[in-house]
Parts: structure tokens; C-alpha cells; sequence
């Protein structure tokens, strides 16, 4: 368990910092768009299956960029759509690690704002339930009542609501994900 | 949906329930549960509980950069207590004619006037109401616009309002009527109310609407009656507190509960953006703050001059 901790506490120090340009990175090295999303996802847990198998590396980002490239030429060689230019660049290992943005310590107040325009790019009806829940402190049978919805509308909206913020607040568009067309299937693990 | 976002949105639903009253050690356990299942979970979870609990922060934003919900009645009502004073005196008050006083605001004005009986009466944006009320009689007319009322018990001296085409005729306490060219809406929160055609070709049974009920009437028409929640039909009448509320409203029908309030227009030229379907809670003259919504949160294409605002796609 207090492995598990520690992992966790590396995580959300070291490696989510990384998310704007790891997004890139994916997004740069992958045809479809609309994968980038799970793309990352499965990268994080190959980043933390390596990491309880291995320990803690010294330096996060080329450890986690590594990983990705790996993941992105595992992926592409499963023979899911994916341009061969893509494959030959990824296996060259002509990653411009280096040429990514630096990761910036974000004041407070720098956050703040950014909080505020994710909060603002939600839609009204998201925004007003985010703002009951998370700003006034009701609970979501609270916030039900008071608006008149069902309890499963509110948590329904505030997942919604949650995902947009948090993939703002790490450097996303925090645009509100709208179920998309699903990825080529996988080929056995 | 893919199923990275499948778990993302569960592990979603994990933090917020986690938020709630009434998580147990069971809960808890089953969280555990899940989390051990698959470092696809951990990653998902930890991901939205470290940017959501960053989001805590939220709490110290200023009330009044938050576009939500601002319910608070005194706050509003203090600064417009004083002006009711002085309206009261000047501008409400027109004059006498046939059929008593004349009660009346402008675009954009909201006014509280206390009738004879004493009757409260609210008036909205861009209303006109006669009013003819004595210790034998109590009738009032709504020319246009929507006026809230909360009417003084007297059992002997049945309260009635004339729009349009309808008579409404009160039995209870708080509702609204509203009246846009020949068509009526009756909007009651506490009590009854009964609403009649004023020329019936032939006896119609009488429409009684209950609290929670909204009744709405075209011309000569059948009266359609909308069962809704006590609250859902409280949001009808937010212009009280200086806010509108949308919910599940089309573009077009918000900007046209906006210009009622404005003299700046919002005029829709796209029937796609006409078409989609908004909520939310803005003040009455928050027409930047909407127009900017639809911007980014839709990516819709605004023209903005001095007296318009145009969506064109």
C-alpha cells in the first residue's frame, strides 16, 4: 500500500506536470486526433506499471516520453491505422524531447485564472451544477433540489464537468468530450 | 465511447461519490477494489483527483466573476428597495383612466407596486397593467408584458386579471401572468388560480392550475396546460431576482428572453445555432457574458455592433 502511495505521489508530482506536452507529442505522432486521449490514458498506466516494476526513475520526463514512444510504435505495429512515415520517425528515435515546452511552475494566481477560464468554457447548465457542487458546497442531492433535476443528472453533468476542468487545468483545451467514433480494436495483449 | 474514456468517467464518478455524505468503509473497500484492478484505473484516478482537488481553489474566486447562480434575494433587492421608493412616486404611477391606475415600466425595468387592497404586485420588463381595485371590486388588466403577483386574502372579493383573451381568476396566493401579443401564460408557485376564456362560444369547463402548474393560451385557442416542479416553475419567474434562467432553451427562445430585457438586439441568422439547446443562469443584462458563452463553449460566430449582436453560424 505504501508503494502504491509513493507511486502515486511521483505521479501527480512529476508526471502529470508533463501532460500539455506529452499531448502534443501524441497528438504530433498519431494520425487520428481523437485517439490522443486514450493514447495518453494507456501511456500513464505503462508509466505506472513500469515504475512498480522497476522504481522510481531519476527523471521523469524521459522516462515517460520513452514509454510513450514505445506505446505509439507498439500500437502503429499492431497494425492499427497509422502512417509508415510515423513509424520509421518514432523508431528512429528522433524524439525532440528536448524541444518541448519547459514545464513552468504555475503561480497561484496564474492558476486561479486558469481555473476561472475553465470554468467559464463549460456549458451553462455544467457550469451552474460545477458551481453549486464545487464552489457553493451542496451536496448533489442539494443541487438537485434546487434545480429541479434528478440526482443522476447532476452527477451526470459533473462528471462531464470534472473531466473538462481537470483536462484544462493540466494544459488541455477543456473542451467537454463528446463520445467519439472508437479506435480500431486492439489485437490481444 | 472508447473505453479509456469509459474509465475516465468512472473513476469520475468514484471522486464525486466519495464527496458525498454517507461513504462508508464498504465504499471505500470497493474503491480500493477497483483501483487494484487495473493500473488503467489508477492512472484515470489519480489523473482527476490531483486536477480536481486543484480545482479546489475555485472556492476563492470572487461571487461576482461566477457566472452561476445568485439566488440571494436581499442582496439583489437592497439597492432596488431604495429606487422603488422614487419610482413609486414618479414613474409607475401614470395617471387615472376608465379603469383605474395605470402601471407601467420600460425595457428593461422592474418595478414592485402595492395595490389598494394590499396586493403586491411585481412588474417586469416592458409591461403595461390597468389596475381597478377597491374595497367592492378588485380587476386588472395586462396590456402586455408579465407582471408577478401576490394577492391580499379576501374570500368576498374574487381577484381577477384580464389578458388577452383569458380571465384569470385568483383562488390562491403567488403566480405571474405573462402576455406577449395575443398569447397568455399563467405561471402559479403557491395556491390556485383559475383561468377562463373572456368570449366563449359555447361553457368551457373552467382550467385550474395548482402550484408547480403553467398554463399557456394562443388567441382563442384551447389553454395547454404544463404539469412542472415547484422549483421549475419558481425558475419562470428568476426575473424577480434580475436573473434568467435557461433550461434545455434553444438559442433563439434565450435571445428572445434576453431582448424583452435589452435594447440591444440578439438577432439569430443561423438557424443551426437558433437550434441548440442551452442552459444556464445569466442577469437580464448579461448579454456579453451569454454571447461570449456561445462563443467558446460553442464556437459560434458573433457580429457585434452599438444596438445588435448577431450569430451567423
Amino acid at each position: 500500500m505504501l508503494e502504491q502511495e509513493s507511486i502515486r505521489a511521483w505521479f501527480c508530482a512529476e508526471v502529470l506536470p508533463l501532460e500539455r506536452a506529452l499531448t502534443r507529442f501524441i497528438g504530433r505522432n498519431w494520425r487520428n486526433p481523437a485517439d490522443v486521449a486514450d493514447l495518453r490514458q494507456e501511456i500513464y498506466a505503462r508509466v505506472i506499471e513500469g515504475v512498480g516494476r522497476s522504481g522510481i526513475p531519476l527523471q521523469a520526463k524521459p522516462y515517460v516520453f520513452t514509454t510513450a514512444r514505445n506505446h505509439l510504435i507498439n500500437c502503429a505495429r499492431r497494425g492499427q491505422v497509422i502512417s509508415l512515415e510515423s513509424v520509421v520517425e518514432l523508431t528512429g528515435a528522433n524524439v525532440a524531447i528536448d524541444a518541448l515546452t519547459p514545464d513552468r511552475v504555475v503561480s497561484a494566481r496564474e492558476e486561479l485564472s486558469r481555473l476561472s477560464a475553465a470554468l467559464d468554457r463549460l456549458p451553462p447548465r455544467c457550469r451552474e451544477i460545477v458551481v453549486l457542487r464545487k464552489i457553493e458546497g451542496l451536496t448533489q442531492k442539494q443541487v438537485a433540489a434546487r434545480l429541479g433535476i434528478a440526482v443522476g443528472t447532476v452527477e451526470q453533468q459533473m462528471v462531464h464537468g470534472m473531466r473538462a476542468v481537470v483536462d484544462f487545468m493540466l494544459g488541455g483545451s477543456g473542451r467537454m468530450k463528446r463520445p467519439a467514433a472508437p479506435r480500431a480494436k486492439e489485437g490481444t495483449q | 465511447m472508447s473505453p479509456a474514456a469509459l474509465i475516465e468517467q468512472e473513476a469520475a464518478r468514484w471522486i464525486l461519490r466519495r464527496e458525498e455524505p454517507g461513504w462508508t468503509e464498504g465504499d471505500a473497500e470497493a474503491l480500493e477494489a477497483w483501483l487494484a484492478e487495473s493500473t488503467a484505473h489508477q492512472a484515470a484516478f489519480w489523473r482527476l483527483e490531483h486536477g480536481w482537488r486543484r480545482a479546489d481553489r475555485l472556492a476563492a474566486r470572487p461571487p461576482a466573476s461566477t457566472e452561476g447562480w445568485k439566488p440571494t434575494w436581499s442582496r439583489r433587492f437592497a439597492p432596488l428597495a431604495a429606487s422603488i421608493v422614487a419610482l413609486l412616486g414618479a414613474a409607475v404611477w401614470l395617471g387615472h383612466d376608465m379603469a383605474g391606475r395605470t402601471y407601467a415600466t420600460d425595457v428593461g425595468g422592474h418595478e414592485i407596486a402595492p395595490l389598494p387592497d394590499g396586493t403586491k404586485v411585481e412588474l417586469n420588463t416592458d409591461t403595461r397593467l390597468r389596475a381597478d381595485v377597491t374595497r367592492d371590486h378588485r380587476q386588472v388588466w395586462l396590456d402586455k408584458g408579465e407582471a408577478y403577483f401576490e394577492v391580499a386574502h379576501d374570500k368576498a372579493h374574487p381577484f381577477t386579471i384580464y389578458a388577452g383573451k383569458r380571465k384569470v381568476t385568483v383562488l390562491g396566493t403567488r403566480f405571474s401572468v405573462r402576455r406577449t401579443g395575443d398569447e397568455v401564460q399563467v405561471t402559479v408557485v403557491e395556491g390556485r388560480v383559475r383561468v377562463d376564456p373572456t368570449e366563449a362560444p359555447k361553457p368551457t369547463p373552467p382550467t385550474v392550475l395548482t402550484a408547480g402548474q403553467i398554463a399557456i393560451a394562443k388567441g382563442a385557442a384551447a389553454t395547454l396546460v404544463t404539469p412542472r416542479t415547484v422549483p421549475e416553475a419558481a425558475k419562470e419567474l428568476s426575473w424577480r431576482q434580475g436573473m434568467l434562467v435557461f433550461d434545455q432553451y434553444t438559442v433563439e427562445r434565450a435571445a428572445e428572453e434576453f431582448n424583452r430585457y435589452n435594447r440591444r438586439k440578439i438577432v439569430v441568422t443561423s438557424p443551426e445555432a437558433a437550434a441548440i439547446r442551452i442552459g444556464g443562469t445569466f442577469e437580464t443584462d448579461n448579454i456579453d457574458g451569454f454571447v461570449e458563452l456561445l462563443q467558446q463553449g460553442y464556437g459560434l460566430k458573433i457580429e457585434e455592433s452599438d444596438d445588435e449582436v448577431k450569430i451567423t453560424g
